[in-house]
């Protein structure tokens, strides 16, 4: 008996939270953001905002775009009105119907953006997503320790570099390295090419000396690896603590991804998230963003606000010459993704 | 009468404890037991019972990951007992004026974030890290070492946070034991050594054994200090991870917990088997 008691109790607290979140549609001055942790700085972008507008932002936080996913569908797109996403996972978003178009009336200066940045393929018509900053992996190498001339990826299997390598430990944005090398879809299925895959990845073996998701400029500055293959804003880091790193942009293809913004379909201050958007999008806004972050901004008008050594930075001023050659990486089926987990599963066990 | 009052007082008293056990701890428990157990995402009233997501994790793979997982635990339990017993050993027999500071140099890295203390050890390790720096300077090296990414430095991790699990109970074993026995062995002739395997060993034991579940457990399902000391394995941690959030089957991911939830609980009761104690530490 205690223990039902017990259990009914439970429930009704369960049920108790549950009914607590109601989404709030009065017009109050408020603009529920949410996204990573350290996205969109304080000091310099959001408190003037809000001391321009009088709308208090309240900023929350994911740690992965899964996450974002099913916090918002759990709440049925309300509760939040402006969250940040990367690429695939704004198409999941948008073909689920968590989104809802932002208000051109509003957002007046989506035209800021350089044209090879919209019409993506997450928001084909330019209806519902802000493209924020952008990226590519890139390699990254120290020409006191790497005896070679590192111009692809191709170079990396080189056995000069004999455990010297730092790499991403992502299934998903490694194998779209080998892939690239073997000048095939990152987001091919086809078993064949795959096992051709694992061949490669399994014969760069004896030259990997680290995986990581996000410090490997930690791992490259202090000495610890040669090359690291990494995140655009990771290389920009690693720029910033040693300037005499180099940064290759691989001959072979690239890795592309974008964050943007949208507003979910049921966000209780639509409005003000548009007020927001129109905000972001201004050239000199824009501008402190992409150095901020660290990322290569999307946004054409801005180019005029950013800082020389922004605009000379391989690392942010490669990627206009190469829009042709890029690729993102796209949600597969479960089935599908699950092949690439195996590779990696399979590579890391035989380290 | 008075009696059931007081009865019934003291179920009031511990009902919130039990609400909180009930919320936090079993609920959970028994969503993640029966997410494993159907197919297509969440449990719900229309779902299908099924035992496909356990028969996917028959791969070869997946055991060598587990073994891995094992394995460093394994060594972790190993290290931790080396370097832990003889520690808790001195902290027992030392004279009153130094044990508490001994017990505070276990006790006060736990008022630290283990993330924190982990992230020194890195910038200690780094190849132009103090430890190079010294090794170097002592003319012992001519070239960095490379520690991070290898497997020892992922073991260092891994004893170092879990090392205080394996001397609390050894100081309490040492700190109960009858220390009279030593003396009449060594009276009848045994030597230090001696005296210490007949009589010492088998009367700590049981401290030894609860260290040993305390450290052996936690480090199989420990995954994120090889993340960071970038040792890049691929532990069992790792693996329900990626299920969830990558692969995004939690049915799958959900089986792997339990197998885990199954095979520390199995440690617990082979423990309590070979006739352990409770494991309170204190």
């Amino acid at each position: 008996m205690k223990k039902i008691i017990c259990l009914l109790s439970a429930l009704m607290m369960l049920f108790s939270f549950a009914s607590a979140e109601t989404i709030n549609e009065k017009d109050e001055p408020v603009l529920n953001l949410f996204a990573w942790e350290g996205y969109i700085d304080y000091s310099t972008v959001i408190k003037p905002f809000e001391k321009e507008t009088g709308i208090k932002v309240n900023y929350a936080t994911f740690s992965s775009n899964e996450e974002m996913y099913e916090k918002l569908s759990a709440v049925d797109g309300g509760s939040y009105d402006l969250v940040l996403s990367s690429d695939y996972m704004l198409n999941t978003v948008r073909l689920a119907g968590l989104m809802q178009k932002f208000d051109p009336e509003i957002v007046t200066n989506y035209g800021n953006l350089n044209q090879g940045f919209t019409h993506q393929f997450f928001d084909p018509d330019n209806e519902y997503v802000i493209p924020y900053t952008s990226g590519s992996p890139l390699i990254v190498y120290d020409p006191s320790v790497v005896h070679i001339d590192i111009k692809g990826y191709n170079d990396l299997w080189d056995p000069s570099l004999k455990d010297s390598l730092g790499l991403i430990d992502d299934a998903r944005v490694t194998l779209a390295m080998v892939l690239l090398s073997m000048h095939q879809s990152i987001n091919t299925t086809d078993e064949a090419v795959l096992a051709e895959v694992a061949e490669k990845l399994n014969a760069l073996r004896e030259n990997v000396h680290v995986l990581e998701y996000e410090s490997l400029h930690n791992y490259l500055v202090s000495g610890d690896i040669s090359v690291a293959y990494t995140f655009t804003p990771f290389v920009a880091l690693a720029l910033e603590a040693n300037p005499d790193l180099k940064v290759v942009w691989p001959e072979e293809g690239l890795g592309f991804g974008i964050d943007g913004l949208f507003i979910p379909s049921k966000a209780p201050h639509a409005k003000n998230a548009n007020i927001f958007l129109e905000y972001l999008l201004r050239p000199e806004v824009a501008a402190v963003c992409a150095e901020w972050q660290a990322y290569c901004s999307p946004n054409e008008a801005a180019k005029d606000y950013l800082s020389d050594a922004y605009l000379n930075n391989p690392v942010f001023n490669g990627i206009y010459e190469r829009m042709g050659d890029l690729e993102y990486v796209m949600n597969l089926a479960p089935e599908d993704e699950q092949k690439f987990q195996d590779i990696w599963t399979t590579f890391k066990l035989s380290l | 009468m008075a009696r059931n009052a007081e009865k019934s007082r003291r179920a009031l008293l511990a009902a919130p404890m039990a609400v909180f056990a009930v919320l936090l701890v079993a609920l959970p428990l028994i969503y993640v037991l029966a997410t494993s157990f159907v197919q297509n995402g969440n449990f719900s009233l229309h779902a299908v019972f099924t035992l496909d997501n356990y028969r996917a994790l028959l791969r070869a793979d997946y055991l060598l990951v587990f073994l891995e997982s094992i394995k460093l635990a394994f060594w972790t339990t190993v290290l931790s007992f080396v370097i832990g017993y003889p520690f808790g050993y001195l902290m027992a027999r030392v004279n009153r004026k130094w044990k508490p500071f001994l017990m505070m140099l276990v006790i006060i890295p736990f008022w630290t974030s283990a993330l924190v203390r982990i992230y020194g050890w890195k910038i200690l390790l780094q190849a132009n890290g103090p430890i190079n720096g010294v090794l170097r300077a002592l003319g012992l090296i001519d070239k960095n070492i490379r520690f991070l990414g290898s497997y020892g430095s992922v073991l260092l991790a891994m004893v170092y946070c879990l090392i205080s699990f394996m001397i609390l109970p050894c100081h309490n074993a040492v700190d109960k034991m009858d220390f009279t026995l030593v003396e009449a062995a060594r009276d009848l002739g045994a030597g230090p050594c001696r005296a210490f395997l007949t009589v010492t060993l088998p009367q700590t034991l049981p401290g030894i054994l609860a260290g040993c579940v305390l450290v052996f457990v936690p480090s199989v399902g420990l995954f994120y200090l090889s993340d960071i000391m970038g040792g890049g394995l691929v532990l069992v941690g790792n693996l329900i991870r990626d299920q969830l959030l990558k692969v995004r089957d939690w049915n799958v991911g959900s089986a792997m917990s339990v197998v885990l939830i199954v095979l520390s609980a199995g440690v617990y009761l082979l423990y309590r088997k070979s006739g352990g104690d409770d494991l309170g530490v204190m």
